[in-house]
């Protein structure tokens, strides 16, 4: 019983270290609209849930050659789902392309304001009208002006 | 070791149907989370002015017993969604509250705000007809109306701060 | 340090702390215009002074919403919410220069609520839950 407990607090204590933020509310606020970031690798963990989403890629660094794991945050499910994506759309393990905007604070986080899903299919997962780059206020955003704006 | 066992139950709780259902969810949450908003808004609002009201600054003419007559419905019944809310928001995120610093800090203060009124009602307001027409109340009353602004403005405020931890 | 982060977060607690207060006196006003509380009290002197707690509060909410806003103009130029927010806003205030504080300077003291008088605290406080609505659905929609 104590070594399932250990086990567990352990595990809770090893997804926390993983996470780099939790939540915010305003793009400004959290990253930076300058810095468009370009992410392809297989996504590790899904956390569809409320009030932001999260997914996480392995990443391979250019520089280093070291497999980097990188936050993905996007908006709640609620938005997402109005926005044509389902909670099965990411797949451990599955290939994609991630646009977004780097974390201020440095951190191996992005604002997901794109995602390319293995069949092609584009989606958009920056918050609701959250202001960032390519965001119109509409439930699809401004696709196309995303990413290399 | 009373830590280790408190995260695997707030890591229960978030793994529970309802959290996970709560946590998933299209709209609940976001509705959940906006009727908190309106609940502390109830609830801060109504008690705040009870307390201006005991440090002169409105409704002087208002006998304190009256006014709080007036607001303490009101103000219970925000209590009373609040923490209903509130709990529904903590089922939903239980485990990431626990590791939160802002979360901790608001339950203490939570803890804190309790005892104010507890203190004020069982020792001044006792009283309270003895004072109850004065303009200013008497300090100890006027003491705990600071208390009770300041603590249940750090609430909010470390309420907030739990989304940006 | 982030600054901008937490200046954000600071302005939004201001934001919520004096929606409390704004909340907290338009209520105890429309409840008395409405006839529900502080009954041996006149409406016309509960409005004027909680009045005070209620455009102190409102200052200090278009204020800081102004400061929320400059952070996320293009947000709020795009969002449907917060034109429906300003839209509310607007008409909030205008109804409460004009058939709000009417009906408050003609309220009596004993005798109960005329049916307009209802109306008027009924609709005021509609206005305002719109507002705080329609905020919060900024961040949401």
């Amino acid at each position: 019983m104590k070594a399932k407990i250990a086990a567990s607090a352990l595990l809770v204590l090893a997804s926390i270290a993983a996470v780099p933020a939790y939540a915010h509310h305003s793009f400004a606020a959290e990253f930076d609209g300058t810095k468009p970031t370009r992410l392809v690798g297989k996504i590790t963990r899904v956390e569809w849930t409320n009030p932001h989403s999260y997914f996480y890629v392995d990443v391979t660094d250019p520089k280093s050659g070291k497999l980097i794991n990188w936050g993905c945050e996007g908006a709640g499910p609620g938005a997402l789902s109005r926005r044509g994506w389902k909670k099965g759309d990411l797949k451990i393990g599955d290939q994609i392309v991630v646009d977004g905007y780097r974390a201020k604070d440095g951190s191996h986080l992005v604002d997901a304001r794109r995602v390319t899903l293995p069949d092609g299919r584009s989606v958009y997962g920056g918050s609701p009208g959250d202001g960032g780059p390519g965001d119109n206020g509409t439930v699809q955003g401004n696709l196309s002006g995303t990413g290399k704006s | 070791m009373t830590q280790p066992i408190l995260q695997h139950l707030c890591q229960v709780i978030y793994d529970s149907q309802v959290g996970t259902a709560i946590r998933e969810s299209d709209y609940a949450f976001s509705i959940i989370e906006s009727v908190h908003v309106l609940a502390i808004t109830l609830l801060v609002g109504t008690i705040s002015l009870l307390d201006l009201r005991m440090l002169g600054v409105v409704l002087r003419e208002v006998p304190v017993t009256r006014l709080s007559r007036a607001v303490f419905p009101l103000t219970w019944a925000g209590f009373g969604v609040m923490v209903s809310s509130g709990l529904l928001l903590f089922w939903a995120e239980a485990a990431k509250n626990y590791v939160n610093p802002a979360f901790r800090v608001k339950l203490i203060l939570l803890l804190l705000v309790g005892l104010n009124p507890l203190i004020f009602h069982t020792s001044v307001y006792r009283r309270v007809s003895e004072w109850e027409l004065e303009h200013r109340s008497p300090w100890r009353a006027r003491a705990a109306a600071i208390a009770s602004l300041t603590l249940w403005s750090c609430v909010v405020i470390a309420g907030r701060a739990i989304a940006y931890f | 340090m982030q600054v901008s982060r937490w200046a954000f977060a600071v302005v939004e607690m201001v934001h919520l702390l004096s929606l409390a207060a704004l909340g907290g006196s338009v209520l105890l006003i429309d409840l008395r215009l409405l006839g529900v509380i502080l009954k041996g009290e006149s409406a016309k002197n509960i409005g004027h002074d909680l009045g005070r707690v209620l455009l102190v509060s409102l200052t200090i909410l278009i204020l800081s919403g102004i400061g929320l806003l400059s952070e996320e103009a293009m947000k709020c130029y795009f969002s449907p919410a917060f034109r429906w927010k300003m839209a509310l806003l607007a008409s909030s205030i205008l109804f409460y220069f004009t058939l709000h504080r009417r009906a408050l300077n003609r309220a009596g003291t004993d005798t109960p609520p005329e049916l307009a008088q209802r109306a008027v605290a009924v609709v005021s406080m509609l206005l305002w839950l719109g507002v705080g609505v329609a905020g919060r659905a900024i961040g949401l929609i």
